[in-house]
């Protein structure tokens, strides 16, 4: 006779620690992003040392082709990037929970519509829709790439908004709540979007990291924040061409993107069940 | 009288009727059994009444007005009136609001004032749940325990007409008897419409009833005379097939 | 033989409660056992702990062996080689095992697929087609065309739960759980779909644990009764005998209770 016990919370354990290292990870990069409002290392605009200096204890990492200090710009980046992700996942959130919802209710034909255009929509990627929006916009700076990354966010939130609300409203409680006399809005506030959180929040996590990505492509192809905004994906693209004599200025910005993106990914898987109160439920 | 269905005709597709010229009337603090066979229509029926669907012709009257969704100042006079109890009880409940919101819900969309806990642990206590079930979440309840959650919810607002639909076929017999008879207090001031596919339950509760096959009133009238001498073939086969006790 | 279940010592607890204790029983092959008892006696929880689906911050003590495997502190894996072959289940509330957005036809198509392949090599899909719309004939569903081309809401409570216990079958498992699976259905429709399961205890020496509170419908169905409560197992014994002379107390309460709705019908039992 065995008597092992199934509760040895196995699982969420590995819940909470992907949920410290998220949030130490997406943690740092805020308190890195506020502190360049108020300080940073040097000034990032003038020269500060020599041209392409390796890391010395003066610039931890390094110089730029222009004299600037490498970490300066890395950290105004961070900022750049959270500016970018958090920017890019309201606008996503905001109109895509909204469609979804509308959708959701919409008569049989109006949804079918609706549905049909958010899978065309789906099927370009994310960054050839930035791409393109960038482009119709006749100057390339933050703002656009924050509005042409949430509109592309918007329409996958509004696909998965328009399933999750589905399941719910099928449910007898909202018949219950209805009959109660509670409003179709009420119905949406109190139930549909408490139950559609858990799954949404990690979605928008997920969309975060790939605004982040999105961003520092677009950057990288010179179609991002034009300078002096940091950005990583500019400062990847602009350590293109020393990579062999100075390979730092390639590889730290690209430990930082890395290091958002992983660290907003768990946070994501961490977040899953917090506040759950069916947690761990399994049929 | 408080509820009167005259001809109504209903289908959820044009080639599919789901209910033929049903019409019958209940009175005020009325209790009436609505029998039939699994798909007969008796959950469409309620929907009717609730407002949910509208018939696809024939009338149904609350009091001496028309219950027509659409119009929403009458509904909303209807719903404070009328509350309804599921036959799922899981699926009527949200898993992620605590007891005491789920049940408080009534009192507070109908903006019932007054101490609204006093009220949600008075209608706990009145379906035999403890006090402490108010601080958590549906899962952590048994199917039987869930329904009368459902059934507190649906009792916290003291509607005129409650429309149960298999209210306690989730309810081993002990506390079947038990909201039975919590159901038979509150008839005494209650008009309930009572759908069940057990006939003892009926019996005992009900003194009216009303027998749906396919659609279709096939009888209606004292319960008592029905099960002495039910008229029609359905309802002997109903009566003769209910399982019994062995000696 | 060995018995096909065999629970020694299930003992549940969850947040300092303890919802089963020290439970004890088997079931063998063709063989058909009952349990009892009021609303929240714990007789779903001993269900849920012999499939393995209780979750985490539940804790499950003792020992559970199905088909020769112990449950208790398996790995998930293992245990979803156990479901659906070993053993299926039949929900208390039906709506909680389907999809709401998936038609009825595609949801049992499932289970019959996975079985199909596994015991055949293959799973054509006209021989899926014509297992799905069978087995909705044999749980006595009228035009099963249609159900199986109807969303869960789209059909009654009763259709419902005779489309779980379809869903099931689909796995021809060796012991069927069966939790309250006829608490929707109307008296004639429950006397077929008990029939239905008396023959395939016969026919398949398929084993069945029948929960309900429906007394006579357990005498009707189950050799066996094990009496449930405040999760303690106060009685078992063959079930002509427990019904006729209780050697408990709140036994008798239940028996007594149903005797009386019996009554309320004009009937003596
Ligand atoms: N997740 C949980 N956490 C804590 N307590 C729980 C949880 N789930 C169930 N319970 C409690 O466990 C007890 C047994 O529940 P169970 O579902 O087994 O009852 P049951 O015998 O199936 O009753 P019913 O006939 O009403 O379905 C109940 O008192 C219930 O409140
Ligand atoms: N939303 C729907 N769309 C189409 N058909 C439906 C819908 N809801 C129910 N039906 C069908 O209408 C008929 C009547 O269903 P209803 O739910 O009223 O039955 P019921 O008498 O409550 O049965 P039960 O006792 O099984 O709950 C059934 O054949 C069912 O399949
Ligand atoms: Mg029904
Ligand atoms: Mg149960």
């Amino acid at each position: 006779m065995t008597s092992l016990d199934l509760s040895t919370d196995r699982p969420a354990r590995r819940h909470s620690l992907s949920l410290s290292i998220g949030l130490a990870l997406v943690g740092l990069n805020v308190v890195v992003a506020i502190l360049t409002l108020f300080w940073t290392p040097y000034d990032p605009l003038n020269a500060s040392g020599g041209r392409l200096e390796a890391p010395s204890l003066l610039h931890w990492v390094g110089t730029d082709r222009l004299g600037r200090d490498y970490l300066t710009q890395i950290v105004i980046g961070a900022r750049t990037a959270l500016i970018v992700g958090t920017g890019a996942v309201a606008i996503g959130a905001s109109i895509g929970v909204t469609l979804g919802i509308l959708a959701a209710f919409a008569t049989r034909l109006l949804d079918d519509v609706m549905a049909a255009t958010l899978d065309i929509l789906i099927a370009f990627p994310t960054l050839l829709l930035a791409m393109l929006v960038v482009a119709a916009s006749d100057s390339a700076s933050l703002w656009s790439a924050i509005l042409a990354l949430g509109l592309a966010i918007s329409a996958i939130v509004a696909r998965l908004t328009r399933i999750l609300a589905k399941r719910v409203l099928r449910q007898d409680y909202i018949i219950a709540s209805r009959t109660s006399g509670t409003s179709w809005l009420g119905v949406v506030v109190r139930h549909v979007l408490p139950n559609i959180w858990p799954t949404l929040s990690v979605n928008f996590a997920l969309q975060f990291g790939l605004a982040v990505i999105a961003e520092a492509s677009l950057s990288y192809l010179g179609l991002g924040a034009p300078p002096p905004n940091a950005s990583w994906g500019r400062l990847l693209q602009e350590a293109q061409g020393t990579v062999y004599t100075a390979p730092v200025g390639a590889i730290a910005p690209g430990i930082a993107l890395v290091a958002l993106v992983i660290g907003m990914n768990l946070l994501a898987d961490g977040l899953r069940d917090v506040g759950d109160p069916t947690r761990g439920r399994t049929r | 009288m408080m509820l009167n269905l005259q001809n109504v005709n209903f289908g959820y597709s044009r080639h599919r009727k789901v209910l033929t010229d049903v019409s019958f009337n209940i009175r005020a603090g009325a209790s009436v059994g609505l029998v039939g066979e699994s798909g007969s229509g008796k959950t469409t029926l309620l929907r009717l009444l609730l407002g949910l669907e509208r018939p696809s012709s024939g009338t149904i009257r609350f009091g001496d007005e028309v219950l027509d969704p659409a119009d929403g100042a009458f509904m909303r006079r209807y719903r404070r009136s009328v509350q309804p109890v599921f036959q799922d009880p899981y699926s009527s409940l949200d898993p992620r609001q605590k007891v005491l919101d789920i049940i408080a819900e009534p009192l507070q969309s109908l903006r019932i004032v007054g101490p609204r806990k006093d009220a949600v642990a008075q209608a706990l206590e009145a379906v035999g749940l403890p006090l402490d079930a108010m601080q958590r979440y549906p899962h952590e309840f048994s199917g039987g325990q869930r329904q009368r959650i459902a059934i507190a919810r649906a009792i916290v607002a003291r509607p005129e007409i409650i429309l149960a639909d298999e209210a306690v076929s989730a309810l081993d017999l002990s506390t079947r008897i038990r909201i039975v008879e919590l159901f038979k207090t509150l008839s005494a001031t209650l008009t309930l419409v009572f759908v069940s596919h057990d006939l003892g339950v009926v019996a005992s509760l009900c003194e009216e009833m009303v027998i749906l096959e396919n659609g279709q009133v096939v009888e209606s009238g004292q319960t008592r005379d029905i099960l002495a001498a039910p008229q029609h073939p359905y309802t002997q086969r109903l009566l003769a097939s209910i399982p019994r006790m062995p000696a | 033989m060995s018995a096909l279940l065999s629970v020694q010592g299930l003992t549940v607890r969850a947040g300092g409660k303890t919802l089963v204790s020290n439970l004890s029983f088997s079931i063998g092959s063709g063989e058909r056992m009952g349990l009892i008892g009021e609303s929240g006696s714990g007789k779903s929880m001993t269900a849920m702990a012999v499939t393995g689906l209780l979750p985490a911050n539940i804790s499950v003590t003792g020992s559970i062996v199905l088909d020769g495997e112990e449950v208790v502190g398996a790995q998930d894996k293992h245990l979803n080689r156990l479901r659906g072959v070993a053993t299926a289940v039949v929900f208390q509330e039906p709506l909680t095992a389907l999809d709401p957005l998936m038609k009825i036809g595609k949801q049992i198509a499932e289970p019959v697929r996975r079985r199909l392949a596994r015991e055949m090599g293959q799973a054509p899909r006209v021989a899926v087609d014509r297992e799905v719309l069978d087995l909705l004939d044999k749980v006595a569903l009228p035009q099963p065309q249609r159900i199986a081309n109807a969303y869960p809401h789209e059909v009654s409570g009763g259709q419902r739960q005779r489309v779980a216990i379809a869903m099931a079958l689909a796995c021809r498992p060796k012991l069927l759980i069966a939790d309250e699976p006829t608490t929707a259905l109307d008296v004639t429709t429950q006397a077929e779909i008990l029939k239905l399961l008396d023959g395939l205890v016969r026919e398949t020496g398929m084993a069945l644990l029948f929960i309900s509170h429906d007394l006579p419908v357990v005498a009707e169905v189950v050799q066996r009764v094990m009496v449930l409560r405040d999760g303690i197992a106060l009685e078992e014994g063959a079930v002509v005998d427990v019904f006729a002379n209780p050697s408990h107390d709140y036994t008798q309460t239940l028996v007594d209770a149903a005797r009386m709705f019996d009554e309320a019908l004009g009937r003596t039992g």
